[in-house]
């Protein structure tokens, strides 16, 4: 098993469980309407081509944040997905 | 997780919670509190999770301070036993129910597909692609709204200027109606209309173009690709549409805003975008910059666009410190749909309300300014110097706050006053004062109010000079054409006489950034309120007042004038 890490770490291709989410309340609230809550598996996509935000693919839609939100959020890695 | 059918569906939120909502039922009752038309297990949820508008309806209501009171107590024993906030567990709880009814009832192809969205992202998001598609797309809408709009601004003007006046006079004459009525009727209340109706070729191709992007889903692209540059100012990405538009006109680029989520970044961004130099500026940058720069009005002209990006961004940074930060509704969480061919009923229904919207609120404000204007220049009634009048007094009393900015006499303060009823003014209007007298077979009542009847007529002038500006964004291609260069007009002879480089430089940087125009106020008034609309006039103007005085004092240190 892998060491938690925050989500803004991970690499275009790789893929996560959702473990912890932090930040204030009303950040939290937002991301559970999100549909980012514990247990969620999220795929990252793509960065901006200056670098942030960055894209992710969860709850089978598609889901830009800014890395700075992105790090309140614990993720556990599953590995790289190869499919593109 | 199976449901019976008829039986009352009730998630289970786990012993704790439940246990929680169940205490705050019986406290409804105990307190003798009446739920109203709200489901009791419903709003004890609520309450528990301390939804902020529950809460304030609850407050509101009798006894319900102490029901509040209750709630909060019960919220956090389950955040001292489960760590978490209510409001996250019921979340947990409500998505783990969700993805059971998912799993039992689809199935989904254990290969994902690579959709026609995933290849058109590829290019529009892709790491060098991205930038240069965004631009492009900027570029070309930005050219079809100032360019295809300006044949049918054109149309309506020359429409509102000729023949609808003409058949307006003739139709006062036969009532023998009084000279002053003629008067105020014609220059001010048609005029005035004509201010509103020439911007609504423009705005209607605008919202074209916008629900195009809106309902396509490039928007959201957009958005993320610009988010990380606009994020210096204190912006959303979606901030970079309404600022490019205001270039052209900021009045549609603070309707633009509309598409951002945001109410605090909505507002940032309308109190920035006036200061993108929009194309009512450029008439004015061009005389002066001939007038007084000779071959190097180009760089003095591209030096003013760039002042005013360079402005707005420090404006940008002060008001995210100060009176707009940023608050939890600004963080960046922003869905990418999928892409959709945009349904034409829908974005003509939009193009259509947001126009219609603009016409009735903005346009009222216009007109009330065209018609104080009109009585300005017309009272007390019978004037035949523009000085004697009370447009005359007003910017003889104003003048002396241009001083120490080099420009303290009353023709410069009459320009800049009627220049607040759209900014291409400022130059007929001294040329007017300077020149006037050349023109005579026209009395000076008749050729100032004729002033403004062309408020319609220089927007025109305006649009086709921003397609000058849009040519010079291909490389090679001059800003000022050959013709303009040569020609050296009385006006600018009169300017020289009454303006050195040093003051005319420091006029050009407060006519950059000084209040925007009253269509442009109009706008923002609508939009986010009077007090608003106050506040972007009194900082650009203030803003405008010091960058001139840095302009023309440090020019005299400096030797310069």
């Amino acid at each position: 098993m892998t060491e938690p890490t925050q989500l803004h770490l991970l690499r275009p291709g790789q893929k996560a469980t959702i473990t912890r989410i932090g930040g204030n309340t009303a950040l939290r609230r937002r991301f559970a309407e999100m549909g980012i809550v514990r247990g969620e598996t999220i795929l990252i996509e793509r960065h901006a081509p200056l670098g942030d935000p960055v894209e992710y693919f969860i709850k089978g839609y598609h889901l830009a944040l800014r890395k700075e939100e992105a790090a309140q959020i614990e993720v556990l890695l599953l590995g790289v997905d190869h499919h593109g | 997780m199976t449901v019976a059918s008829r039986e009352i569906f009730r998630l289970d939120y786990g012993g704790k919670l439940e246990r929680q909502i169940a205490s705050l039922m019986a406290a409804f009752e105990e307190i003798q509190f009446d739920t109203g038309r709200y489901p009791k297990r419903w709003l004890a949820i609520k309450l528990l999770e301390a939804d902020p508008d529950i809460l304030a309806r609850v407050q509101a209501m009798p006894n319900g301070e102490q029901v509040i009171a209750r709630a909060q107590q019960g919220a956090e024993h389950i955040k001292s036993m489960l760590g978490d906030e209510v409001d996250l567990i019921t979340a947990d709880h409500r998505y783990g129910f969700i993805n059971g009814v998912v799993r039992q009832s689809l199935h989904r192809p254990l290969i994902d597909r690579i959709t026609l969205t995933d290849r058109i992202d590829n290019i529009v998001t892709h790491k060098w692609l991205g930038l240069p598609v965004f631009f492009a797309v900027m570029y070309i809408i930005f050219r079809l709204v100032i360019d295809v709009s300006s044949p049918f601004l054109d149309w309506t003007d020359a429409l509102i200027t000729g023949p609808i006046s003409r058949w307006l006079s003739a139709l006062l004459n036969l009532m023998l109606a009084p000279s002053w009525l003629r008067s105020l009727l014609v220059d001010g209340i048609v005029a005035g209309v004509g201010g509103v109706l020439v911007f609504v070729p423009g705005l209607l191709i605008l919202y074209f173009f916008l629900a195009l992007l809106e309902d396509s889903g490039y928007m959201s692209r957009a958005a993320f690709v610009m988010d990380r540059f606009m994020r210096v100012v204190g912006l959303h990405g979606k901030s970079f549409i309404p600022m490019i538009l205001g270039f052209g006109c900021a009045v549609p680029a603070v309707y633009a805003t509309r598409t951002i989520a945001s109410r605090r970044d909505r507002i940032l961004t309308a109190l920035l975008v006036p200061l993108m130099s929009c194309s009512a500026r450029l008439p004015v940058y061009v005389v002066f910059g001939l007038a007084f720069f000779g071959s190097r009005a180009g760089t003095v002209i591209w030096a003013m666009y760039a002042l005013g990006i360079v402005v707005a961004m420090l404006a940008g940074m002060v008001f995210t410190r100060t009176i707009l930060k940023p608050d939890v509704s600004s963080a960046f969480v922003l869905e990418l749909p999928p892409y959709r061919q945009p349904a034409l009923k829908s974005v003509l229904i939009h193009m259509w309300e947001n126009t219609r919207e603009f016409i009735r609120k903005a346009g009222t404000t216009i007109l009330a300014a065209s018609v104080i204007m009109w009585i300005l220049l017309n009272l007390p009634w019978g004037v035949t110097n523009q000085r004697d009048s009370y447009f005359g007094k007003v910017s003889g009393a104003i003048s002396p706050i241009f001083a120490p900015l080099g420009f303290g006499n009353w023709e410069t303060g009459g320009a800049l006053v009627s220049g607040f009823m759209a900014k291409e003014i400022v130059v007929s209007t001294m040329s007017q004062i300077y020149v006037g007298g050349a023109n005579a077979q026209v009395t000076e009542p008749t050729t100032v109010t004729e002033d403004l009847v062309g408020i319609g007529k220089g927007f025109v002038d305006a649009v086709v000079q921003s397609a000058k500006i849009a040519a010079d964004i291909i490389p090679g291609v001059h800003l000022v054409d050959e013709n303009a260069a040569s020609e050296d007009t009385a006006l600018s002879t009169e300017l020289r006489d009454h303006f050195t480089p040093l003051s005319a430089a420091s006029l050009l940087v407060f006519v950059l950034l000084y209040v925007p125009c009253v269509a442009t106020l109009g706008a923002i008034k609508q939009e986010f309120g009077s007090s608003w609309a106050v506040t972007s006039a009194v900082y650009q103007t203030v803003v405008a007042w010091i960058a001139a005085f840095v302009v023309y004092q440090g020019g005299h240190l400096l030797g310069l004038g």
